[in-house]
């Protein structure tokens, strides 16, 4: 899909010069202050971080810190342990990512290019468990994991993705009908096996749809927060959620500068994300929300 | 479908591909068996037992779902994720749609805004949380400092019996970016031809709009509609966090009531027989969905 | 042996071989590692430090045994999971609050053969906090801190008004009316000092009631705080509200500091008097040192009830399926004796829960009002949290009663009403569910 920001605007709307241009002006405005509004948490968020601890208590507030106090990010990383959750949160993600681009890849192509018994309804049977509410499974998923040891680990949080996830290998099937089958018998006439097939010529030819699905879950674990709550019962096995959701329960009153400091840390890895991969994640947000 | 002749499954080029279907999924059977389907079945049975983790579970019929009757703080959390339901997802979709329009007719900076609106989608909750309390404050909050510009003296926001759903819902529109994302593809998905019967009538810009588009993405708003159900009456963190739903369990919602019960309380039979209610209540109103939009919702080429 | 096989000397032979190269690698000589016990505690900074430093003394003590003291967050929940979730840590130090429900619900060991054996009475220690650790007949858990709560009262804001700084009030009368002469409102009558809010710092919310002499419940199966004592503590919480106009004073309160810092209301000089623990003086020593304050029994609703306060806890245990109990208790034990206990709450500069407390603890304790928090916990009427199961739940009712009522939503009448009628629901529901399992409910 091509980045559809380049395609003409609205071709619903009259072409009728001047009035164009008045509902033009009258739009750009609009989205100009909305686009303000849209922002203004995040500035408030980053102006926030830079002041002293008075500052963040005057009335009315500065929105330019007047000198703008860089040693909070060493307090908050310190006081909270930022490094430590952080390192917690990459392992997970990383973890999960890995597992699931793999996983959700090769099941997606059990469905798409093999045939077996029963494989239609199981995928509508895969499908259908999307619509189960978490808290469903909450309460015995935690039995499982009691049973094998986990509680009180990050395994729970990444395990799981090494065994597929409907959403992901639903979006993947999808995905790998659009390859045109001839590629994939070509190379079963030259005796390659399914597996270097899926290797060497699914794979590249996804590649689009695996990053969707690893941005997915790499951002999916940047931000869970009812898992580690659930599973994690030692400080130091925190990933960020949790973590920062605990500092702010403890000192929430009052450390406001401190909070949007480490706020500022946990939202700069999604910015990066963002800028590099805004594309691909939209491409993906659309194969979702309309190719259904 | 694909020109070359594929082997019926009886044959044994066939039997090697069942093996190697069966090699390809295995990870999904392990996967939807051990952390989906068992859970499952075995939440149902907890739902009718007295059950602590720490004892084994005891068959108690349907005391749960009897006890969960005459639970007002139930009722209250069911009716506060209605109310929260009731609003945020109109007004969310009413919002998307209308920025989704507006980004479709903008000709200038299309690309700039449409990042600007999808960013704070992707702030995590906890993060989102935190800067919205700092928003909200009632004594330091932007918010309130923004209103005394205009002689308002503002409320503690989320500490207001009456303000603090409010707040949480118009705290959620800042969260509507992937929504914008999916109208905007679907506004430019409309083929222009479709337009055209229009124009030979005389319709306006704005016949046209709802006269073509809107009936044309219908199953895209459709679709947003229902995985918009599902997900807003799962809302748990963001409550959680911010007002642990507070004041006088007037931000109590449906997830956190049940993860009290079943992790703080330790009534996991209790809380496995409120999930399911909840689960039914999501099967029960896409159904009411599906059937109210059969009559709206245009598919194209049916 | 007389004669020797070579088939049996060879495998001598081997057997020496092995044995040699576990030798090598042992370090030292044949002395096992001492056994690791995790403790997990909700104490962090300078609590947690004195802790740590009865930790190491144990550890010291003897070379079997180790200790590792873990802080966790939220531990009354963590302990939970983790016990549900079969990995609990070998001992936990919970709040007494716990107790009730966590043996309830089957996640602690019950600690009566233990104490039997280490020869641990209900006579070692001051009657109310042991109290806080029995339940059906078992004891599961031992005092270390223990707290009682007191007026606190800023000697420099009653100078300001005009007032004697050395007469606190001991009345709720008494205390309104100081509240009002110490309550300061900027010229667009926006409040800036506060004399007292009932709700700051709010930990206490469930307690008016008995402060005014009600019950919470009889003891067997009636939810009681609807009777008129708990109705009058509302309608006076309710004045506040009505006095000094709820949304007022929400703005206000909404700007108040952490607990532990500069910015707390009561340091920062925006609340004149609060009730407040023992602990109090640590925090007001470190953050605001210069201040002048005192601390003395909290006004109640008739004086012969002055001199009541509420007792708290802070307990050892040990999780059910916890793998070294044995062990486990050692370490508590060494808690319970006089010396480790004295230098625990001296470390939190708390006063002790053990009965007898050596003259060099007095002696020696920086806190001016030491003696005062200790009284109130020996006092007759001194009351603490009941043994109740449902207490969480209870609790949370009481607090959202509390609040509809100081933001005037509803009368303490109908508030109380729901209170009870929830809650006498849930407690006939678990007293259904008890007589099923056969157990006791108290």
């Amino acid at each position: 899909m091509s980045d559809l920001a380049s395609a003409p605007n609205a071709p619903w709307l009259e072409r009728k010069g001047s009035r164009e241009m008045i509902l033009q002006a009258f739009v750009f405005v609009g989205l100009g202050l909305l686009a303000v509004l849209f922002l203004l948490p995040l500035l408030w968020m980053v102006s926030t971080s830079l002041k002293p601890i008075e500052e963040t208590m005057k009335m009315p507030p500065t929105f330019i810190p007047t000198s703008p106090k860089w040693e909070n990010f060493r307090e908050a990383v310190q006081r909270i342990p930022f490094l430590r959750y952080f390192g917690n949160t990459v392992w997970v993600s990383v973890l999960g990512t890995v597992g699931v681009v793999i996983s959700s890849s090769l099941v997606a192509y059990g469905f798409a290019f093999l045939r077996w018994p029963g494989r239609d309804l199981f995928f509508w049977l895969t499908v259908a468990t999307m619509m189960i509410p978490f808290p469903v499974i909450m309460v015995p998923l935690y039995g499982v994991f009691r049973k094998f040891g986990m509680i009180g680990t990050l395994m729970p949080l990444w395990l799981p993705a090494w065994f597929g996830s409907a959403w992901d290998i639903f979006l993947m099937r999808q995905f790998f009908l659009g390859i045109p089958k001839d590629l994939l018998d070509a190379a079963r006439i030259d005796g390659a096996t399914e597996f270097q097939i899926w290797r060497k010529i699914v794979l590249p030819v996804a590649a689009p749809v695996m990053v969707v699905v690893g941005l997915f879950h790499v951002i999916y674990s940047w931000n869970d927060f009812l898992g580690p709550l659930l599973y994690l019962t030692k400080q130091e096995k925190y990933t960020l959620s949790l973590g920062l959701q605990f500092y702010q329960s403890q000192s929430g009153g009052t450390e406001w500068h401190l909070l949007m400091a480490a706020s500022v840390l946990m939202v700069l890895p999604v910015l990066v994300l963002f800028l590099l991969g805004q594309r691909a994640l939209i491409r993906g947000i659309t194969m979702t929300g309309i190719k259904m | 479908m694909s020109p070359v002749a594929r082997e019926p499954l009886s044959s044994r080029v066939g039997r090697a591909e069942f093996r190697w279907a069966m090699l390809f999924i295995a990870p999904w059977i392990i996967g939807f068996g051990v952390f989906l389907a068992y859970p499952v079945v075995v939440s149902l049975f907890y739902s009718f037992c007295e059950y602590s983790v720490l004892a084994k579970p005891v068959w108690i019929g349907a005391g749960n779902f009897r006890d969960l009757a005459d639970d007002d703080v139930f009722w209250i959390s069911l009716w506060n994720t209605f109310r929260f339901a009731a609003f945020a997802l109109p007004l969310g979709m009413i919002f998307s749609l209308g920025l989704a329009a507006m980004l479709h007719i903008c000709a200038i900076g299309r690309a700039t805004f449409r990042a600007i609106f999808f960013l704070p989608s992707l702030v995590p909750v906890v993060a989102n949380a935190i800067v919205w309390m700092w928003m909200f404050n009632g004594e330091y909050g932007l918010l309130n400092a923004g209103l005394k510009v205009f002689g308002q003296q503002g409320a503690n926001w989320l500490g207001d019996p009456f303000w603090s759903m409010p707040a949480l819902i118009f705290m959620g529109f800042w969260g509507v970016g992937g929504s914008i994302i999916i109208f905007l593809a679907a506004f430019q998905e409309v083929p222009v031809e479709m337009y055209e019967a229009a124009e030979l009538d005389g319709a306006s810009s704005w016949q046209k709009f709802w006269g073509v588009t809107v009936p044309l993405i219908s199953p895209v708003i459709f679709f947003q509609l229902i995985t918009g159900i599902i997900g807003v009456l799962q809302v748990f963190a963001a409550p959680y966090i911010m007002t642990g739903g507070g004041p006088m369990r007037r931000t109590l919602f449906y997830s956190m009531y049940l993860y009290d019960n079943a992790f703080r309380y330790l009534r996991m039979g209790y809380a496995c027989a409120m999930a399911w209610i909840l689960f039914l209540l999501i099967l029960a109103l896409t159904l009411v969905a599906t059937k109210i939009s059969a009559r709206y919702v245009h598919y194209q080429g049916s | 042996m007389l004669y020797n096989e070579p088939l049996v000397s060879l495998r001598r032979a081997c057997l020496a071989i092995a044995a040699a190269g576990v030798a090598w690698s042992a370090p030292g000589p044949a002395r096992a590692a001492p056994l690791e016990l995790s403790y997990w505690e909700k104490w962090t900074r300078f609590e947690g430090d004195a802790m740590i430093a009865v930790v190491a003394d144990f550890n010291k003590s003897q070379d079997r045994l180790h200790v590792t003291y873990l802080p966790v967050s939220n531990v009354e929940q963590k302990v939970l999971v983790a016990t549900a979730g079969g990995d609990p840590p070998d001992i936990a130090g919970l709040y007494a609050a716990q107790v009730v429900s966590y043996a309830d619900k089957n996640a602690l060991l019950p600690l009566d053969d233990y104490l039997a054996r280490a020869g641990i009475t209900a006579a070692d220690f001051i009657p109310v906090f042991w109290n806080e650790c029995v339940f059906r007949g078992h004891v599961w858990a031992l005092p270390t801190t223990p707290a009682t709560i007191a007026l606190h009262w800023n000697k420099g804001l009653f100078r300001k008004a005009g007032m004697d700084p050395e007469r606190p009030p001991k009345t709720i009368g008494e205390l309104d009316e100081m509240a009002d002469r110490l309550t300061i409102r900027d010229a667009s009558g926006h409040l800036i000092q506060m004399g007292f809010i009932p709700w700051e710092p709010g930990w206490w919310n469930w307690a008016w009631g008995r402060f005014f002499g009600g019950r919470l419940w009889d003891g067997e199966s009636k939810i009681t705080c609807d009777e008129p004592e708990f109705v009058a503590a509302l309608q006076w919480v309710q004045s506040y509200g009505r006095k000094y106009g709820k949304d007022q004073l929400q703005v206000f309160t909404s700007g108040f500091g952490n607990f532990a810092s500069p910015q707390n209301a009561f340091m920062a000089g925006k609340v004149a008097m609060e009730i407040q623990g023992v602990w109090m003086y640590n925090f007001i020593t470190q953050y605001t040192p210069k201040m002048e304050w005192g601390a003395a029994p909290f006004p109640t609703a008739k004086p012969e009830q002055y001199g009541m306060s509420d007792a708290d806890l802070d307990v050892l245990a040990i999780p059910r399926d916890a793998r070294h109990p044995e062990e486990s208790f050692e370490f508590i034990k060494y808690v319970m004796t006089r010396p480790a206990m004295e230098k625990l709450c001296m470390g939190h500069r708390k006063f002790s829960p053990l009965a007898k407390v050596s003259p060099a603890f007095w002696a020696s304790h920086p806190n001016p009002y030491i003696r005062l928090f200790d009284s109130l916990a020996r006092h007759p009427l001194t009351f603490a949290l009941p043994h109740l199961t449902i207490w969480q739940e209870y609790s949370e009712e009481l607090s959202v009663a509390f609040q509809k009522v100081y933001l005037l939503e509803a009368s303490p009448e109908e508030a109380l009403a729901t209170v009870k009628a929830r809650m006498q629901k849930r407690l006939d529901r678990e007293l259904r569910r008890m007589k099923r399992l056969g157990l006791s409910p108290a």
